[in-house]
């Protein structure tokens, strides 16, 4: 609490979200023209209200820019999208909201992450989203679309647990800094040199006298590739995880046939 | 962990709240499930920032395997969603209350909205005509 005292900034941001929520959130009582647009301007208020008063302060202008925009745009759609009338509208948000979470896999350098999001989720999820939606709801708006389920008690909840989320993170100490893990990784790699890819960690391959914090070693510092590069990932993936990447070829495979099987025969009659 | 590190933890965690807020606020299926993988991305822009922290490529390769597993759940969603939708006609959650435990109250029916919502069309108010003159013939089929 004592954090949030002292940013009175993150916790009227967090107000602000809250009520704007509640006033987009459907089937409240007042729903003239007026209101919503009002709630979309409390809840964008909120939003760059939270995000500047728990955000530290970046190196370069431009990245933090780019920051910002990005996650401004990811929250705010995520808001636009859960309180979308029309489930086609929530169907969009959702896509631009996916594009701004991209956006800041791209900042974090994770470049063929944000490529395969974006051709997984905006090219093939919410296209088959909006075929279901048109196929299934060609009357238009429906009644239940206008309502929802305990709005205020969800709400508060979930922001009480965003909150001590935010009370969480900035009441943790670092944890360690890179210099310190890359020392330890030298430590590591001189007491055992572990052999490369090896993933199974039986007590063979654990080093006889192990320094006091060593780290996990799955998460050790590969020193000759870079975070984020196409080799290094590769190397990730069909090196130490070949068997995962095996077995989740086998479940798209699975979850195609079990989707084909579920799925309504034409001869059973059209929807 | 750097500030700029704990800010894209900061907007995981937010996207997560959000996706579930929507899962337990919406009434729709078809938003419900969407709402679900606003949940994946939340979790996977920290799981991607962990990988940062640690400088290692384990967190990208772990949200691969994420997206992975989203793409089925989102297949088997949708049939499953369809299937559903051919025996009650409806993406309504509310009308499958029907299978809770029967000492668990169900689900309150549905007040009358007020304002300009009630009239169901999602333009609003729409101007109503006074009627003037003889109502146009209904045109027949197969005639002209």
């Amino acid at each position: 609490m004592e954090w949030f005292q002292k940013n009175p900034l993150a916790l009227a941001g967090l107000v602000a979200w809250i009520v704007g929520i509640l006033m987009l959130m459907p089937g409240r009582k007042a729903t003239s023209v007026r209101i919503p647009r009002l709630g979309l301007l409390v809840t964008a208020a909120g939003v760059v209200l939270f995000c500047a008063g728990v955000g530290g302060r970046g190196p370069e202008f431009a990245n933090e820019v780019m920051f910002w925009t990005f996650a401004v745009g990811a929250l705010l759609c995520g808001v636009l999208m859960i309180t979308a009338r029309n489930p086609v509208y929530g169907a969009l948000w959702f896509a631009l909201s996916t594009l701004s979470t991209c956006g800041l896999f791209l900042l974090q350098s994770a470049p063929f992450l944000a490529a395969a999001t974006v051709i997984v989720y905006a090219g093939a999820v919410i296209v088959t989203f909006l075929f279901v939606i048109m196929l299934a709801q060609q009357s238009g708006a429906a009644a239940y679309d206008h309502r929802s389920r305990n709005a205020i008690p969800v709400t508060l909840a979930s922001f009480v647990l965003l909150g001590a989320i935010t009370l969480t993170l900035h009441k943790s100490p670092p944890a360690f800094s890179k210099r310190d893990l890359k020392e330890e990784a030298k430590v590591e790699v001189a007491a055992a040199a572990p052999p490369t890819g090896m993933m199974m960690v039986s007590p063979d391959n654990l080093p006889k006298e192990k320094p006091a914090s060593k780290p996990n070693q799955l998460s050790l510092e590969t020193a000759k590739l870079p975070v984020g590069s196409m080799k290094g990932l590769g190397k990730s993936l069909f090196g130490d995880y070949l068997f995962a990447v095996e077995l989740a070829g086998t479940l798209l495979l699975v979850a195609c046939i079990g989707a084909i099987a579920i799925a309504p025969r034409r001869e059973e009659g059209a929807l | 962990m750097t500030p700029e590190d704990m800010r894209y933890l900061l907007v995981g965690a937010g996207l997560f709240i959000l996706g579930a807020i929507g899962f337990l606020t919406r009434r729709n299926l078809i938003l419900m499930v969407l709402c679900a993988e606003l949940m994946l991305h939340g979790v996977s822009l920290s799981m991607v920032t962990f990988g940062r922290i640690h400088q290692t490529n384990e967190g990208q390769a772990f949200t691969i395997f994420t997206l992975t597993v989203a793409a089925c759940e989102a297949g088997l969603a949708l049939s499953l969603v369809l299937a559903l939708y051919r025996k009650s006609h409806s993406l309504d959650i509310q009308l499958w209350s029907e299978l809770r435990d029967p000492d668990v109250p169900g689900p309150k029916p549905d007040e009358p909205e007020t304002g300009s919502g009630a009239t169901g069309s999602s333009y609003g108010e729409i101007p109503t005509l006074t009627v003037a003159g003889p109502a146009p013939l209904e045109p027949v089929a197969g005639g002209r």
